[in-house]
């Protein structure tokens, strides 16, 4: 198997790609940020371990980045399905941009912190796509990772088990830690809408307030827009400041589409979106 | 400056009047600073990492009313909400985030003095306390700060061990806030309070802040900051955990046709609407362009104006941001270029 600054380099050289997005070590070792290589030599800096986070597809829809031309992305499985879902909404061309695939062993659930059973974020526990499904060159070799709890599945168990007002308590006592610096929505690769909702004032449909109406209004249009579309990165969840449990409004929703309509977001670049198609089997004893 | 010792045990005994007394304690919590309702959950610890936000929010917050308006027949009537004066004591914050509140009085008293501001922060005593955090994206020393720095607070708490800590009466507020309380105090050991500062492990200092403020002001073009734009992600956690941060929008919000209020909102400089004219222009149409903006403004523009370095060195834009944008790193190599 190749290593990542081979085929990086040899993409760069051969001038198929512009810009490698990667990752580079920063700080201390348990810590790495996105870095654009544009030049070969650039690409010496860049790893693949346990703490590469952040879900690079989210540069792909950035102007700041489209106009470096053809990309290559290097991408774990997850942001795999971001790039594919991306592809499916027409936000990206295939052609346009190289796949970097990472045969991947897990990553933390935030930097700073030791890679460990309880460490582990909770979306590599069950993972599938430890190999990405959509990847033009593949690097890395598949090991071992550690086992773990899945905490978040446990929280979504425990919200469901609450009434409707319970649940409604629950989520404004974390709806109201929001600020509204919307790191979610920047860090999210699907939430890739030119102008937000949130930042329409004519009319204003979402106050931009961080009260309760504003912040309920905020965070549920979010988990709306992203309803059959989520993948699963939890990229929100980790960039959120004030630590919302986001992913247990987006994780249930993932369910929800898998259970009601049998639909993995980001799974095939070819078929047609969940809520951009219908099928007259679609379940609709929802509807009273 | 005065000096006293406080033991462990009077120390919880003092907050638990202060409360009893109807003040506000504020205090660093485990995810961030917390209005507590129990003198036990008070922040002793000098070793702990910055909370994820400061405590700007008790100062400045997130969101608040400035107008209520009510539509009548012919005109309009509006109702001015009070801030409530009441005591707040911030207890327990490192020296980078006492320092906040000086910095952030310049500007909301420069041409419009802010009433919202200046009453929570005249009510608002600081108890600052010396710190033992240090990690890789720590400055204060860059910025004319340090771990044993009083600068800001009113009264400053200097651990000498466990259960005693030495007491620093910095201002008169803080001299006003502890003299019902003087039976807890003893006589200070200002010999072994320097001893213990003198052995804080200080962060090296990483640049010369006038020299960058000199680049920054000629380097406006300079293709630096497109390597910056290129990775910023263009939210706002950055500057909602930051303590001197201080831009806000304000919008009305209706309840209905006759009624409503004007709201003051956190707003931040990376978001693409910040600087979006009616028109469709946008003077800040690109991240990098934002990103200077960021830079300059607390590394040049609020210098040239307030004599003040707009940022204390504390790190949480770095720590927190998505993409690990290092403000640090950011400073430290703009502090290269104009040495070259």
């Amino acid at each position: 198997m190749d290593d990542i600054k081979t085929v990086a380099k040899e993409l760069l050289t051969s001038g198929k790609v512009n810009a490698v997005i990667g990752y580079i070590r920063y700080g201390n070792d348990k810590r790495t940020k996105p870095f654009i290589a544009q030049k070969p030599e650039d690409v010496d800096k860049f790893v693949i371990n346990n703490f590469i986070l952040n879900n690079l597809a989210v540069y792909l829809t950035r102007k700041e980045v489209s106009k470096l031309g053809k990309v290559a992305v290097i991408a774990k499985g997850c942001d795999a399905k971001a790039i594919t879902a991306l592809i499916q909404e027409n936000q990206i061309k295939k052609e346009d941009i190289h796949v970097i695939g990472i045969n991947c062993n897990g990553v933390t659930k935030d930097f700073d912190i030791d890679f460990n059973s309880e460490n582990i974020a909770g979306k590599c526990l069950n993972c599938d796509v430890r190999t990405p499904k959509l990847c033009d060159s593949l690097v890395g070799a598949l090991a071992d990772i550690p086992s773990g709890e899945d905490l978040k599945l446990k929280m979504i168990r425990g919200v469901e088990a609450k009434n409707a007002e319970e649940r409604w308590d629950y989520f404004e006592d974390e709806f109201n830690k929001c600020i509204k610096c919307y790191a979610c929505r920047q860090a999210c690769p699907l939430c890739y809408c030119e102008q937000c909702i949130v930042d329409k004032s004519i009319p204003r449909w979402i106050e931009s307030s961080a009260t309760k109406r504003g912040n309920f209004s905020w965070n549920l249009i979010r988990a709306f827009h992203l309803a059959g579309r989520c993948i699963g990165c939890n990229e929100c969840e980790r960039a959120c400041p004030m630590d919302i449990p986001l992913s247990l409004l987006n994780r249930k929703m993932a369910m929800i589409a898998k259970d009601e309509f049998n639909y993995d977001a980001g799974t095939d670049m070819n078929a047609p979106t969940l809520v951009g198609s219908y099928d007259l089997k679609d379940n609709e004893d929802f509807i009273e | 400056m005065e000096e006293k010792i406080i033991s462990k045990e009077n120390l919880l005994k003092l907050c638990s009047d202060l409360l009893k007394n109807n003040v506000d304690i504020v205090t660093p919590g485990e995810k961030g600073y917390i209005k507590i309702k129990n003198e036990s959950e008070i922040s002793l610890n000098s070793k702990s990492k910055h909370t994820k936000a400061s405590f700007k929010e008790y100062v400045f917050p997130k969101s608040e009313p400035i107008i209520y308006y009510k539509k009548n027949q012919s005109d309009v009537e509006i109702i001015e909400p009070k801030v409530e004066e009441k005591t707040t004591v911030i207890f327990g914050a490192k020296p980078c985030d006492v320092r906040s509140i000086s910095i952030l009085s310049k500007i909301f008293n420069w041409d419009y003095k802010d009433e919202f501001f200046n009453v929570r922060s005249r009510n608002t005593v600081l108890i600052g306390m010396m710190c033992e955090y240090a990690d890789e994206f720590c400055f204060c020393t860059s910025v004319n700060l340090s771990p044993t720095s009083s600068d800001g607070s009113d009264v400053f708490l200097v651990p000498h061990d466990e259960n005693t800590f030495g007491v620093k009466i910095v201002t008169e507020k803080g001299a006003d806030l502890l003299k019902p309380y003087e039976n807890y105090l003893s006589a200070g050991n200002s010999e072994k309070t320097k001893a213990i500062e003198a052995s804080v492990k200080q962060p090296e200092k990483v640049f010369d802040a006038e020299k960058v403020r000199q680049w920054i002001s000629g380097n406006f073009e300079n293709d630096y900051w497109n390597s910056i734009g290129k990775m910023c992600l263009g939210c706002a956690q950055c500057a909602f955990v930051c303590p001197v941060c201080h831009c806000f929008d304000i919008v009305d919000e209706d309840y209905n046709y006759y009624e409503g209020r004007r709201m003051k909102n956190w707003d931040g400089c990376q978001f693409d609407m910040f600087t979006k004219h009616a028109s469709g222009h946008n003077p800040r149409d690109d991240q990098s362009k934002r990103y200077r903006q960021r830079i300059s403004h607390k590394f040049k523009y609020y210098p040239d104006k307030f004599e003040e370095i707009l940022c204390t060195g504390c790190g949480r834009c770095s720590r927190g941001c998505p993409v690990t944008i290092d403000i640090k790193g950011i400073v430290t190599e703009i502090n290269e270029l104009a040495i070259k």
